[in-house]
């Protein structure tokens, strides 16, 4: 059993992460087929899947839902089975919002109000944050043996990773406590900071803006408790013994240089690293004997060959110089090769993938 | 243009050319390339990247790029005017020289500071974005240099990137923001000003991508698109649809039977790659009408800056043009 066959067994929670165009999604995918094939009950979340991919899961853009779908067929497995859901962060909020605001027009002031929809929509790092509240609903279900997360590319990893922590740090700051102290409009923010960042605001985006970032952090207050106690157990979570991050890269340098950067992350913030994949490796050609090689070819289709032959040997040497940079640096955490296969857009190429992660 | 290599006439039709590709494509290997081709025609080239970055600085030879300016190559080029400067551009750096220029004095750049971009930005959609553009804009207006390459974030996050400017025109009513969103609509209009070249590999999901992304840039926000860049094409080897017994016998070699298998399953990996390779291009050819330029392959998994004149190389060449787009 190699470790990943281990992690797909015993944890709780796997988190996929790494640089993007590395086939990140369809590991994560692999890894979850894999699993309900071995007899457990698990759930694939991606953030972004690519659209064959996505149907082939059953979950395209139109399907989008709050709820999980069953991959029908995709195990026969008695006891196993496959699900799928594709993250929507903004109706993720949206409804985290309903669900906290107490009564309905307090909700609707929220939903409504320009700030909340810019947050809610892509920036702020709500995105991030609304991608580990849904792990956490799910987790919380007690539904799934299983749970394969995808994260976006690497950057943005580490801020999802990060995201309960900021959240955390959001609601002290003090300009959002002033703000968002009961009883106060805005003639009467009185404290010299969060009057003078509220002026600064006014006179570089209007006084309407103003108005919405009083109102939205006002509505929020009476949640920030609830947000805040969902944080820190997010964080718990992702930190937990039965929780497994699995890094994926390909042997490309830049991608190399990204995996190398987010082992360094993931340590640093005391999360799990169980394995690293390393994807689209492209095969090594058998050494032909220098003597076996025809000299002075002249153009024609075996010196096409052969050209191509070499470059195949050239590829191959620097790829795994890269990879044994990578190899170093992960220590005692296991590594597996993955060669290049085709765009993988069906239960078939999954289950191919799986072969290849389990060894 | 300098007596170096002659620069495709499409490069030089503006002076801000915004990079975008999804993730891994290669969009900083091809914003390098294009800014040697350039440098090495006699322009003066300014890298700009948006994404923190650093990367592009030791891809041309030099240090890794910070907020400051630093010359990355000059003596490299036979023209001698040529050369290529690089640096960052992140939100709080624009947001700093933003306040400056317009002369927020003492009390309000304490205040905005004090107060932090996040929240600022939080406030305000599309604030950050706006702020680069609108840094890159200035750059653009005081003449900085004789091409501007940005290489920007990764599509998914381009569309916002470069949208921000409309939605924030939307948002804003009046007021120094409304004036920069303004501003840099304009520029982003303006065909003779600024151009978006797109990235993508010949392969199934990014051709799927990039045939959003220009649908977005050119319908949804009237940019103009220079030629496409097809990044990583394996070159054609036509000896590659042949057995290596066929092969030998047509240039008369004779090989032992294992240098044949070996040949053999080289072959076949091979052209099962151009096979994919060519279905790529075809759909290309037949959904999106804009001419495009194919980069090599190389046989390296780190690119050198001796790669990047290959690439440059490749990129000089005349754009093919599909029949979708000679209509």
């Amino acid at each position: 059993m190699n470790s990943i066959e281990t992690v797909l067994h015993e944890a709780g929670l796997v988190v996929t992460c790494g640089p993007g165009g590395v086939g990140k999604t369809s590991t994560a995918a692999a890894l979850a087929l894999a699993a309900a094939n071995s007899g457990r009950r698990v759930i694939v979340v991606t953030v972004d899947p690519a659209r064959r991919l996505a149907d082939a899961l059953g979950i395209d853009g139109s399907a989008r839902s709050h709820d999980p779908s069953e991959v029908v067929g995709a195990t026969t497995h008695p006891k196993g089975s496959l699900w799928a859901l594709m993250l929507d962060a903004e109706s993720t909020f949206d409804r985290m919002i309903m669900d906290r605001a107490g009564d309905a027009k307090r909700a609707q002031t929220i939903l409504t109000n320009p700030i909340y929809r810019s947050i809610a929509g892509s920036l702020g790092g709500a995105q991030e944050y609304m991608a580990i509240e849904r792990l956490h609903q799910l987790w919380s279900s007690n539904e799934f043996d299983l749970i394969v997360i995808d994260t976006p590319p690497s950057r943005h990893a580490i801020d999802l990773l990060g995201a309960p922590d900021r959240l955390v740090t959001f609601f002290s700051h003090p300009i959002y406590r002033i703000i968002a102290a009961p009883g106060r409009s805005f003639a009467r923010v009185t404290n010299a900071g969060s009057a003078t960042f509220l002026w600064a605001v006014r006179k570089l985006a209007g006084p309407k803006v103003v108005e919405d970032i009083i109102e939205f952090f006002r509505s929020l207050s009476g949640m920030e408790a609830g947000l805040r106690q969902r944080a820190a157990e997010a964080a718990t979570l992702l930190r937990a013994e039965t929780t497994a991050f699995v890094l994926v890269s390909s042997p490309r340098a830049e991608a190399i240089d990204e995996a190398a950067h987010l082992v360094d992350a993931l340590e640093a913030g005391g999360f799990p690293l169980q394995a690293v994949v390393i994807n689209l490796v492209h095969p090594t050609p058998t050494p032909i004997a220098a003597k076996q090689l025809p000299k002075d070819l002249p153009p024609g289709p075996l010196a096409d060959q052969l050209e191509f032959y070499r470059d195949l040997a050239a590829l191959a040497t620097d790829e795994a110089r890269e990879m044994d940079r990578l190899r170093t640096l992960a220590g005692d955490v296991a590594l597996v090769e993955v060669p290049l296969i085709d765009d993988i857009h069906d239960l078939d190429g999954l289950t191919e993938l799986g072969t290849h992660l389990l060894g | 243009m300098g007596p170096g290599r002659t620069t495709p006439e499409w490069l030089g039709r503006t002076r801000v050319l915004v990079v975008v590709g999804k993730g891994g494509v290669g969009t900083s290997t091809v914003a390098a390339s294009m800014a040697v081709l350039a440098a090495s025609g006699g322009a003066d080239v300014l890298l700009v990247s948006v994404d923190g970055k650093a990367g592009l600085g030791p891809l041309l030879g030099g240090a890794p790029l910070g907020p400051s300016e630093q010359l990355l190559r000059a003596d490299a080029f036979a023209a001698g005017e040529g050369r290529i400067r690089g640096r960052t551009i992140t939100p709080k750096q624009a947001f700093g020289d933003y306040l400056e220029l317009k002369g927020f004095g003492g009390i309000l750049r304490r205040a905005a500071s004090a107060a932090s971009l996040d929240l600022i930005a939080g406030a305000t959609p599309g604030m950050e974005h706006l702020l680069v553009l609108g840094k890159i804009k200035e750059l653009d207006r005081l003449q900085s240099a004789d091409l501007i390459i940005v290489d920007a974030p990764p599509a998914g996050h381009a569309t916002p990137f470069l949208r921000s400017a409309s939605a924030l025109q939307t948002a804003v009513a009046s007021g120094p923001v409304r004036d920069q969103a303004d501003e840099v609509a304009a520029l982003l209009a303006d065909h003779a000003r600024c151009q978006c070249v797109m990235v993508t590999l010949p392969e199934e999901t990014p051709v799927n991508e990039v045939i959003e992304l220009a649908y977005d840039l050119d319908h949804e926000l009237s940019l103009a698109l220079a030629p496409l860049v097809v990044n990583g094409c394996w070159p054609q080897r036509a000896g590659l649809s042949m057995t290596a017994a066929a092969a030998a016998r047509k240039q008369k070699v004779t090989l032992s039977v294992e240098t044949r298998r070996v040949l053999d399953d080289v072959a076949r990996f091979g052209q099962s790659r151009l096979d994919l390779q060519a279905e790529q291009f075809a759909r290309l050819d037949d959904r999106l009408p804009l001419s495009r330029v194919h980069l090599p392959r190389l046989p390296v998994a780190r690119l050198l800056p001796d790669h990047l004149d290959v690439l440059a190389e490749a990129l000089a060449v005349t754009p093919t043009i599909p029949a979708s787009a000679a209509k």
